[in-house]
């Protein structure tokens, strides 16, 4: 079985790439069904950037010419160029905005849907091997970060690059020394960038590593709030919280101190330009190289320059947050389903002849959880059509492993499951989900109601209404188990707090799976919860399913199987027939328990 | 619930930020001095242009203050930057520490009620809010308002009637900008709501992966999805529709200012009534008092939703319910009597009118069909639920007048649920304080988990993940069942502890208990009747109510209800 296991990522491993190189290489993939809209939205870039770089050069032109030439009259005539102008970038950015923001809301969108896709398509092992609250929080963080980013930083991004880019051309175009004296503290501060991106990148993971961490205690706490009070834990919860606290607070410390290096820096880095500027500026219109119209152009192009810069710096964090969002994120997109729907040529043995009243066959299946021991050792049986079938034994002896595999929840280590003579990886998801019904040791329901619960993922009964559905549970026996609930169909279910019992999840979860009328119905310890009188009712239910049905039925109690045709044994990893109820009584007394 | 009245004695959202005064003092002062310095910046260009005009120019000069004025910036921003983060992150810590100092003293049915799920979001995205409030709204808020004051009487001192011109277009924007700010408000709520929607979907769909993939329904879990994450683009593009227009109408507003500064203020160059330098400084002041219009209504939503967060967090750290603590501390008999005991959920009664006795020292079994009320009654006797009506009374007391601690220590509770903490094996089972490693023992060899110990590579200090995925099931109830012992309680509360465990085990862990714990007062909510056919004492509930107690004998006599049941299970009596 593969290794789902989300932190055991080490920091090492990311490469010293330039963050910008980074970004681009992920971001661009993701635009790719964007290319119009992209195309569109950098022509409005260019021409509003465009339309803000030409004012600057007016404005010298208005000063060095009609000023200091005291015309009034021409400057009156360049404003209502200048005034075309703003209408241009009015317009421009107008479109911008619009068209590339709508960019980064749908690649947002797009890359939710792909994570909520992969989760999907992630296997049971994926959801055991890590901490429930810390996916759930990876994932929320995560895309809240993205969505931050696209929604806000992206569209600003784009542009300042535009900017800063086009700013930086005319500069160096107007006077080159000029311009390159104007430039060198940005290439300074960008070489800066450069060495300090790791430790803002390095420190910001942390703190998202801590966080998760923190919100992982948190639930686990909150959720099991009654044993911690009823054993005056209470100090527990608060110590255990607060250590994990503090670890936050000191790793969000630093990586606040990292990423605010940025924007002082940039201030810094544009101050800089315009002391060279000014200074060699007023030199160079002394030896008669420049115009003082000019230097004012300049002045402001250098404030064009390193606003977007500084501007960009500010977003940088956000961009970064949003990196490593994208990283941990991309852990999970990267991770692959080791259940595949295998085809005909995949499988070893493609079909073996057994007869047709097998329904399912275990052959030679080994299985163990991750590098763990082994939980089930060299397991053959074969179950037929029709009848009734029992595996007992003490707990921890791999019942409950034995039925997972009958549902394909996992693949064993080694050897094969043929389910009506054919390799259960052959079947497709629903083939295989329409096949086999299973009620699990601990149901989970969704927030809804006992109805929508009872037709979830149910293909056949979806969309019929209550009375419909109603007529259905009656041909199926079933009406009589809604009574548990004080408003039948229509009782509200909210997952999380005791409001429903144990027993009556179990009943829906009972209900669900005998809906759906599978081939194979197994039931693992399914009915615990539930009272011995429903527990009659449940099983009148059973008796009465189409001949053809399969159950398989995993208990301890033993008056849970007096009407098992075969019964199975499992122990320390064997499944053995037990033969006759007597012999698995004994085997149940007397049997060494490996638990 | 009075929620008006508990909130009264929340202080308000800047009131939380008392206890940092020096911290923020700090952080104002460095603020108002940083961007001092950086309002210098266009004097100290227009001063360098005119001098130069006059020809009296120095570079020397020019390049030391305004190096010196770098540096200062620089300096005071990144300081302003570090104390932003520590003091928000300050607040953040000691604001969780203090929810869940005050989480830590609330009663059990005080967490049912507010929900975990809440309490989680208090703890996380709602102090984070504040988190951001204090990060970035009193600094920017500080420095915008600062900057706006600053270069509006520096335009006016450069040139009064050009300064009253520009500024003029100033509450244009202003209005523009609040306007359409006051609309997106409304839409950020909706974007919450679809974001919460989307993070319910995700939550539903990892916790319930396994009957997901056994009922291959990903398909309608996507669709789920598509249509919350649908629901959030759409909000999105609606907010994006409006900084669309909203960002270049207000650079067109600035431009026009900028145009006349150009027009008039050129005319006033011409004149000779204002200095090239100056005319410069004019256009850079501009760019520096709009930006801090944007961003102080940037900040009101960062305020508002702080406010409201801290709103939502204020509902748990300021409620003024009263512990019913206790001051009793002696050491229990176990006397146990249920009076008349009424418990309403809303309308709904899990329990009506229950009364019982249960002797120091005896057995009493409860049983009773699903939704019974059978585990609420166990959580009565510990204080984890309060009766509406009547009373619980142990050794003659009521309840209440136990101090909990001492309560807690001495009545012992296997739940349902299997609950493990990230923690090694002895830290869960002698999870209580009081457990001593006697008592530990015992409880261990009592539960029968000696020999699964000792098939784990590290004995007792192995950990245990937080579900237990490695355990079984009845491996887990047992390890519940050693946790309740291992405080060497009077009274034992056993809810539905068989389930999961096989008869044979069963029989001996109850064996066990008997001669391990010979005066134990034990209550067991079970399913089958053989185990207790020799208990003192069993009671039927039904649908909330007592319908029949006594021994096994007399409930076979007077109660049809339970011959039923015993009925229904007596099938299994001719295996075991």
């Amino acid at each position: 079985m593969s290794d789902y296991s989300l932190n055991k990522t080490d920091i090492a491993k990311e490469k010293e790439k330039g963050v910008l190189v980074t970004a681009f290489k992920r971001l661009i993939p993701l635009m790719k069904e964007e290319g119009n809209s992209v195309i569109f939205a950098l022509a409005a870039i260019f021409v509003s950037s465009a339309a803000t770089l030409v004012v600057p050069i007016i404005i010298g032109h208005i000063v060095d010419v009609y000023l200091q030439g005291k015309n009034f009259h021409g400057v009156l005539m360049f404003s209502i160029l200048l005034t075309a102008v703003y209408i241009v970038g009015l317009i421009s950015s107008y479109i911008q905005v619009k068209v590339m923001g709508g960019v980064g809301r749908r690649l947002l969108f797009n890359l939710r849907n792909k994570i909520f896709e992969k989760l999907q398509a992630l296997p049971v092992a994926f959801f055991n091997q890590n901490k429930e609250g810390d996916i759930i929080s990876r994932i929320n963080n995560d895309t809240d970060k993205l969505n931050q980013f696209f929604s806000q930083a992206f569209m600003q991004f784009i542009s300042n690059i535009v900017l800063i880019v086009g700013t930086g051309i005319f500069l160096l175009a107007i006077n080159i020394h000029l311009g390159g004296v104007a430039l060198i503290p940005a290439v300074i501060v960008l070489v800066v960038t450069q060495f300090l991106t790791p430790w803002v990148k390095r420190t910001s993971l942390k703190s998202l590593r801590t966080l998760g961490s923190m919100s992982g205690e948190i639930s686990e706490s909150i959720n099991n709030f009654k044993v911690i009070v009823a054993f005056n834990r209470l100090d527990y919860f608060r110590d255990k919280f607060r250590e994990s606290n503090e670890v936050n607070y000191k790793a969000s410390i630093s990586a606040g101190i990292a990423s605010n290096v940025f924007t002082p820096l940039y201030t810094l880095a544009g101050i800089l330009g315009q002391i060279g500027v000014l200074a060699y500026g007023i030199y160079l219109i002394s030896v008669g190289h420049f115009t003082v119209g000019l230097l004012i152009s300049f002045l402001l192009y250098v404030n064009n320059f390193y606003n977007p810069l500084r501007q960009l710096a500010s977003v940088w964090p956000s961009l970064q947050l949003a990196l490593a969002g994208l990283d941990r994120i991309s852990e999970i997109l990267t991770l692959e389903s080791n259940i595949k729907i295998l085809s005909p040529e995949e499988v070893n043995v493609p079909i073996i002849s057994s007869s047709t009243s097998t329904i399912l066959e275990f052959k030679n299946v080994y299985f163990r959880y991750g590098e763990g021991k082994e939980i089930l050792k060299n397991i053959n049986f074969k179950l037929e059509k029709g009848k009734t079938y029992a595996f007992v034994g003490p707990t921890g002896g791999g019942k409950t492993t034995t039925a997972s595999l009958m549902a394909r929840l996992y693949d064993p280590a080694q050897g094969e499951i043929y389910l009506e003579s054919k390799d259960i990886r052959l079947y497709s998801g629903e083939e295989r989900a329409k096949k086999i019904g299973f009620i699990l040791q601990e149901p989970f329901l969704f927030t809804g109601t006992v109805y929508e619960n009872i037709i979830y993922g149910n293909k056949e009964h979806a969309g019929f209404s209550h009375e419909e559905l109603t007529e259905v549970l009656e041909k199926a026996n079933l009406t009589k188990l809604l009574d548990r609930f004080s408003e039948g169909l229509d009782t509200r279910i909210h997952p999380g707090g005791d409001a429903i019992s144990l027993g009556q999840k179990q009943l829906i979860a009972f209900i669900r799976a005998v809906l759906r009328n599978p081939d194979i119905l197994i039931l693992d310890e399914a009915t615990a919860n539930i009272d011995t009188v429903t527990e009659q009712l449940l099983e009148e239910i059973l008796r009465k399913l189409p001949v053809n049905t399969t159950r398989v039925i995993i208990a301890h109690r033993l008056n849970t199987i007096e009407n098992a045709d075969e019964i199975f044994f499992v122990n320390g990893g064997e499944v053995t027939l037990a033969g006759d109820m007597q012999h698995a009584v004994d085997m149940l007394l007397h049997g060494k328990r490996q638990s | 619930m009075d929620t008006k009245k508990e909130k009264q004695n929340q202080p308000g959202l800047f009131g939380l930020l008392k206890p940092y005064k020096l911290l923020l003092f700090i952080l104002i002062a460095v603020t108002i001095v940083g961007n001092g310095f950086n309002l210098i910046v266009p004097k100290i260009i227009a001063n360098a242009i005119d001098t130069y005009m006059k020809g009296s120019f120095v570079v020397s000069r020019l390049i030391i203050e305004f190096s010196i004025v770098a540096v200062l910036v620089f300096i005071f921003t990144y300081l302003q930057n570090i104390v932003q983060v520590y003091v928000s992150e300050k607040v953040a810590r000691d604001l969780r520490n203090e929810l869940t100092a005050k989480i830590s003293i609330q009663e059990y049915s005080y967490i049912e009620r507010i929900t975990p799920a809440k309490l989680l979001t208090n703890l996380t995205s709602d102090v984070d809010a504040i988190k951001t409030f204090v990060s970035t709204a009193i600094a920017s808020i500080i420095s915008s308002v600062f900057l706006i004051i600053g270069a509006a009487v520096l335009l006016l001192l450069i040139n009064f009637r050009l300064a009253l011109c520009v500024l003029a277009i100033v509450p244009i924007i202003a209005v523009t900008f609040f306007y359409v700010l006051s609309k997106v408000r409304k839409l950020f709520l909706e974007s919450q709501k679809a974001i919460d929607w989307l993070n319910k979907v995700i939550s539903e769909s990892i916790l319930g992966s396994g009957i997901i993939r056994l009922l291959n329904s990903k398909d309608i879990e996507y669709n789920k999805f598509l249509v919350a994450s649908t629901e959030a683009k759409r909000i999105s593009l609606n907010i994006l529709a409006l900084f669309a227009s909203l960002i270049p109408v207000i650079t067109f507003f600035t431009n026009l200012a900028t145009l006349v500064i150009v027009v008039l203020g050129g005319h006033f160059v011409i004149q000779g009534t204002m200095t090239l330098g100056n005319f410069t400084a004019f256009n850079s002041y501009l760019a520096i008092l709009i930006f801090p219009i944007l961003i102080i209504g940037f900040m009101t939503n960062v305020i508002a939703s702080a406010r409201a967060s801290y709103g939502r967090i204020g509902e748990v750290l300021y409620v003024s319910k009263e512990k019913k603590n206790g001051t009793l501390a002696s050491t229990l008999r176990g006397d146990i009597e249920v009076k008349d005991v009424t418990v309403l959920f809303g309308e709904k009664a899990a329990l009506r009118d229950v009364s019982f006795r249960v002797l120091a020292g005896s057995k009493t079994a409860i049983i009773g069909p699903t939704a019974a009320g059978k585990t609420q009654m166990l959580y009565l006797l510990t204080g984890l639920l309060y009766p509406t009506k009547g009373e619980i009374i142990i050794d003659g007391k009521n309840i209440n007048e136990y101090d909990k601690e001492s309560l807690h220590s001495q009545i012992g509770f296997v739940f349902q649920d299997s609950i493990l903490f990230n923690l090694s094996l002895r830290e869960n089972i002698a999870f209580s304080n009081l457990a001593k490693d006697a008592y530990l023992e015992k409880a261990i060899s009592t539960a029968e988990l000696q020999d699964f110990i000792d098939t784990l590579p590290e004995k007792l200090d192995t950990v245990v993940s937080e579900r237990g995925t490695s355990l079984s099931g009845g491996q887990k109830q047992r390890i519940m069942l050693a946790r309740a012992l291992a405080l060497n309680p009077k009274i034992l509360l056993l809810d539905d502890f068989t389930s999961r465990v096989d008869n044979q085990t069963e029989a001996k862990i109850l064996d066990n208990i008997t001669k391990n714990y010979p005066d134990l007062t034990l209550i067991s909510v079970t399913q089958k009747i053989q185990s207790i056919e020799h208990y003192n004492q069993i009671v039927l509930l039904m649908e909330g109510e007592v319908l029949a107690k006594g021994t096994h004998e007399e409930l076979l006599k007077s109660s049809p209800e339970y011959v039923q049941i015993y009925d229904s299970q007596k099938s299994m009596n001719q295996y075991e």
